[in-house]
């Protein structure tokens, strides 16, 4: 405790000594004179100081770009389209020794939104992290992933129903693993953010609706929280079995009619989660075969419809939703892979209206850097037209890259 | 009673001493040979990789993540061949003893000479990696530097035993002299020979022995052909005679067959690190495998 805020003194001190170093002759944010050309064969100048022109401390940066072209039928929208879906910028660094430092930007096309801006803390001690900034939720396999990462072109239905699309908080997020015995891993993570909701993306909405809003200042115990513990173990010499189960929780929100200006406050969510992974590559590392199932319980006030006039507060819809996911993926060769995944969810209204998306989808990587994706899927909600899609996806990926740990 | 807790101090003592050993986690079955022939009893060896495996692919386990937490030592080839998994596992274990710049972690190849390091980095050439071809584990000079660096690792980490590590060290080194003589003396006759390769795994073998490289299934390391790139491979091989065409057990079949049926080169199935085909348990058991295929697949005739 007394060295983190020692050395967060340190670094203010640090900061103002850094400003202080030029500021007699210096307007700040102005360039600093500098004498002389730079030395041969460096991007300092000779000043003998890695300065604030230095290139030297610059983060590594990588971009990706997410292209789809799809055609789509028996649903809202019919019809061929292309999008520039996404463009990814980040950058990463070493912030000190013990932390390191990361953003994602991405556009698409029109707004630029960080995605996520966070550091990783590692003086806690040996396989502890804390996490600080905005970043994804760490909910089941796939809500820690960017979309242009999944298997399938979208979320799955019952993730993006119950929990959205693409949800990041800011907060704080501790994580810990530890080892059961020789092949087991056990990692469990704790977060509070000040809202785990996910944004709304204006402009695009084609129907107002009601939207849910965590209220900016809250008390301690309205935070939105996050939990996860997840075990992960070999299973013979060429299998991994994973079991995982994780939480988010919404104590207090409200839905607001936006344009009518109804609303109902003092409502509560809790999604929970349990997913099974199993994964198993040949002898030659070459071939794979991933198999998942993730069930989710959806509880408290799940969704709302606008009240019947504008004015009128939307209309709650309580009680619990389950639906679940399950996919198998097989690696022909570490370029071509074949799968499909299947997704039921009780739809968050009144009815419990049942969904079910299948899609079907062939990924051949042209090389490590960028990949074409083939996919079909179809999306059945009770009592509307079963919706089509038939797509392309192109994804590249450019600049520093690396291979985390996927659990 | 007495009997008993002279047990109990033999019990303890056995469980001290086991304790004691140094564990090593090495990334190759190559380097958990070589630590086990320069550690001895001293060490508990684990390799990340098995024997067939592309280092290239391989993902992460929960064993790894686990032996490399607990480990005292770990051992890599470097130059990049690893990048698919120890940066991960490096960053996610946890484990301070281990990590770049402490005595802990070895690399393996420092002071190797790489071939093939790219003037210019650029992703236009592939899966290129910045420090030149990293298959050094496959080169007839490679054993000795990977010995090498982590004798002088074992003994910085583990003064006490210093004298120990050089022992066996220098017994190794002996029987890796009486190898390089038999490799030497069936590569006498290679120089010129033909070879098609289907990644860049040999690449310091091919230039040790002369041979020559007439083209590459992956048109660029890393990067899988495209039927066109097949197409041009078979019309400059089927020009030529007597090729052989190298491949380690993760290669594509289908275009190993495609290029071997359409073109009429000689397959040579060769290990791509130790602990993967049989009879190459150790390291230089390895090599000498290696030089027995590319000898019978040579022939008895000199090459040109
Ligand atoms: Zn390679």
């Amino acid at each position: 405790m007394n060295h983190s805020i020692l050395s967060a003194s340190a670094l203010l001190l640090g900061t103002s000594a850094l400003f202080g170093q030029g500021s007699a002759f210096q307007t700040p944010g102005m360039p600093r004179q500098v004498y002389g050309p730079p030395k041969e064969g460096t991007s300092q100048d000779n000043s003998g100081q890695a300065s604030r022109f230095s290139s030297v401390f610059n983060p590594a940066f990588s971009f990706v770009g997410d292209i789809v072209g799809d055609y789509r039928s028996g649903g809202e929208e019919v019809g061929w389209n292309a999008e520039l879906r996404a463009l990814e910028f980040g950058a990463q660094a070493w912030v000190d020794p013990t932390a390191w430092a990361y953003f994602t930007a991405v556009s698409d096309g029109e707004s630029l939104d960080i995605e996520e801006a966070a550091l990783h803390y590692k003086g806690l001690g040996e396989r502890h992290t804390l996490r600080v900034g905005k970043f994804f939720l760490d909910f089941g396999k796939q809500m820690q992933t960017h979309i242009h990462e999944l298997r399938t072109l979208e979320r799955p239905l019952v993730l993006r129903e119950y929990l959205g699309d693409e949800v990041s908080g800011t907060g704080v997020q501790w994580d810990h693993w530890f080892s059961a015995n020789d092949t087991t891993a056990v990692r469990f993570s704790l977060g509070a953010f000040s809202s785990l909701l996910p944004e709304h993306e204006h402009g695009e909405e084609e129907e107002p609706e009601a939207e849910a809003e965590v209220a900016g200042r809250k008390s301690i115990g309205n935070l939105n929280y996050s939990a996860r513990v997840t075990g992960f173990t070999d299973v013979g010499t060429n299998g991994t079995l994973q079991l995982g189960t994780s939480a988010r929780i919404v104590p207090d929100f409200a839905f607001v009619d936006e344009d009518g200006g109804g609303e109902v406050g003092g409502l509560d969510n809790t999604v929970w989660g349990l997913d099974v992974t199993y994964g198993w590559k040949d002898e030659t590392a070459t071939k794979s075969f991933t198999a998942g199932l993730e069930f989710l319980v959806n509880s408290g006030d799940v969704g709302a419809e606008l009240g019947a006039a504008p004015g009128d507060a939307p209309i709650v819809a309580d009680g619990t939703r389950t639906g679940w996911l399950l996919f198998a993926d097989h690696g022909l060769d570490p370029n071509n892979s074949i799968g499909l995944q299947i997704s039921m969810a009780e739809l968050a209204d009144a009815d419990k209206t049942e969904a079910l998306e299948i899609e079907a989808y062939y990924t051949r990587y042209l090389s490590e850097f960028h990949r074409l994706r083939f996919g079909l899927s179809t999306l059945d909600v009770d009592g509307a037209d079963e919706s089509f899609r038939a797509a392309v996806q192109y994804t590249f990926f450019v600049g520093a890259h690396g291979h985390g740990v996927n659990w | 009673m007495r009997l008993l807790t002279l047990l109990a101090l033999v019990l303890l003592g056995l469980s001290a001493q086991a304790a004691e050993k140094l564990k090593v986690v090495t990334s190759i079955p190559d380097l958990a040979d070589l630590s086990r022939r320069i550690g001895g009893d001293r060490v508990e060896v684990q390799s990340i990789c098995k024997g067939l495996e592309n280092p290239h692919f391989v993902s992460v386990k929960p064993s790894h993540l686990v032996a490399m937490s607990r480990a005292d030592v770990f051992v890599q080839v470097g130059l990049s061949l690893e990048v698919a998994f120890v940066p991960g596992l490096l960053e996610n274990c946890g484990n301070a003893r281990i990590q770049p710049g402490r005595p802990g972690f070895i690399n393996a190849s420092d002071g190797f000479a790489a071939i093939d390091i790219p003037g210019q980095v650029d992703r236009k050439l592939g899966d290129v990696h910045p420090q030149g071809n990293p298959h050094m584990n496959l080169s007839v000079e490679g054993g000795a530097v990977m010995a090498a660096n982590i004798l002088k690792g074992l003994c910085a980490i583990d003064p006490a035993h210093k004298a120990d590590y050089e022992a066996r060290h220098a017994a190794w080194t002996r029987e890796l002299e009486a190898a390089q003589q038999r490799w030497k003396k069936l590569g006498e006759g290679w120089k010129g020979r033909k070879v098609c390769v289907y990644h860049q795994e040999h690449a310091y073998l091919i230039r040790g022995y002369g041979l020559v490289t007439l083209g590459s299934v992956e048109p660029q390391p890393g990067i899988p052909p495209t039927p066109a790139s097949l197409a041009s491979l078979i019309a400059t091989l089927r020009k030529e005679k007597d090729v052989c065409l190298l491949a380690v057990a993760w290669a594509r079949r289908s275009e190993l067959e495609e290029v071997r049926n359409q073109a009429g080169v000689t397959l040579v199935e060769l290990p791509n690190m130790c602990a993967g085909l049989p009879g190459t348990e150790s390291w230089i058991e390895m090599m000498d495998l290696l030089h027995k295929r590319l000898a019978e697949a040579f022939g008895p005739q000199k090459g040109t």
